[in-house]
C-alpha cells in the first residue's frame, strides 16, 4: 500500500487540478506505450489512452491503494485496449503472441565460446553516473528505440514488470500469461535492451 | 558446473527469484567466481533502471490541456 499514491488520489478526488496535471505528465507517455503494444496505429493508441484517462478521472474515488496508482492506471489502459480490439473484431491473446515471439535462443550461440564462456568476455561499460543515466540523450534514445521495436508481448512484459514495476503475479494476471511465459518474454526483451545500451556504453 | 551460457539462460529466472534452491545456489556460486557474468547481470539491471528513468516524457500541450479540461469538468472546484 502506497501512502504517496493514496495522498495523490485524495487530492485528485478533491479536484486538485495541478495534482492531476502532474499525474498526466508522469503517466501519459507510459500509457501510450502500453496502448501502442496493443493497437494497430498511433491514432488508435491515442484514443485508447484518452478513454483510459476519462476512466481514471471518473473512477479515482474507487482507488483504494492496494496496487500502486500507476499499476491501477496500466490496468485501465489494458482493459480499454482490449475493448477496442474487440470492437475492431480482433482478439488479443498474449499466450499466442508470446509463442511466436520466443522462437530460437535468446542469445545467439556465437556469443559463447565452445567451453561456454562469453566469447567477447562481456566488456565493461563506462561508469554510469546518475548524470549520464538521465542526461545522455543518445543513450536514452537508443534504449527507447529498442524498447519501442520489441515485439508486442515482449514490450508489454518490460513495460509492466520493469517500467511500471508491477509484481510478476500482477503482470501475469493483467496479460493472462503463465509466469513461465512471462519470464521467457522478459528474458528476450531485457537482453535486447542490454544489447542496445551496450553499443553506446561498452568501453572500446 | 554452470557455464556462462548457462548463467545467461537462467539470468531472468534468477533475478525474478524463480529458480529452485539448488539452481539458485549454483548460479550464485558461478557469479562469485565469474566477473564477466557479474557484469552481465549488472548491465541487465542497469538497462532496466534506464527504461524507468527514460519513459517520463510529458505529453504535448494540446493533449495535456484537453485532459485538464476533462478533469475540471468532472471534478470541478478543488484547490485552485
Amino acid at each position: 500500500m502506497s501512502r504517496a499514491d493514496l495522498a495523490l488520489a485524495q487530492r485528485l478526488k478533491a479536484g486538485d487540478a495541478e495534482a492531476f496535471r502532474g499525474l498526466v505528465r508522469a503517466q501519459h507517455n507510459r500509457m501510450i506505450r502500453i496502448a501502442a503494444a496493443l493497437t494497430q496505429s498511433a491514432a488508435t493508441a491515442e484514443e485508447v489512452v484518452q478513454d483510459a484517462w476519462l476512466v481514471v478521472i471518473q473512477r479515482v474515488d474507487g482507488y483504494e491503494g492496494r496496487a500502486p496508482l500507476s499499476a491501477w492506471i496500466a490496468g485501465i489502459v489494458i482493459n480499454k485496449a482490449r475493448d477496442r480490439a474487440q470492437r475492431d473484431g480482433k482478439i488479443i491473446s498474449f499466450d499466442a503472441m508470446a509463442e511466436t515471439e520466443v522462437e530460437g535462443p535468446a542469445l545467439a550461440p556465437e556469443r559463447f565460446a565452445p567451453d561456454g564462456h562469453w566469447a567477447d568476455g562481456m566488456p565493461a561499460w563506462e561508469t554510469l553516473t546518475p548524470e549520464r543515466l538521465v542526461g545522455d540523450r543518445q543513450l536514452l534514445q537508443k534504449v527507447l528505440a529498442a524498447l519501442d521495436s520489441l515485439p508486442p508481448a515482449q514490450r508489454l512484459a518490460v513495460l509492466l514488470r520493469d517500467v511500471e514495476g508491477l509484481e510478476a503475479v500482477e503482470v501475469c494476471r493483467q496479460l493472462g500469461v503463465s509466469d513461465g511465459n512471462l519470464r521467457v518474454l522478459l528474458h528476450r526483451a531485457r537482453n535486447r535492451l542490454r544489447e542496445a545500451a551496450d553499443e553506446e556504453l561498452r568501453i572500446k | 558446473m554452470l557455464t556462462c551460457q548457462g548463467i545467461s539462460e537462467n539470468a531472468t529466472a534468477y533475478m525474478e527469484g524463480a529458480l529452485p534452491q539448488m539452481k539458485r545456489l549454483r548460479v550464485w556460486t558461478h557469479l562469485r567466481i565469474c566477473p564477466a557474468c557479474r557484469r552481465y547481470l549488472r548491465q541487465l539491471r542497469l538497462v532496466i533502471g534506464l527504461t524507468r528513468h527514460a519513459t517520463h516524457e510529458p505529453p504535448p500541450d494540446t493533449i495535456e490541456e484537453r485532459l485538464m479540461l476533462a478533469f475540471r469538468q468532472k471534478r470541478g472546484g478543488g484547490t485552485e
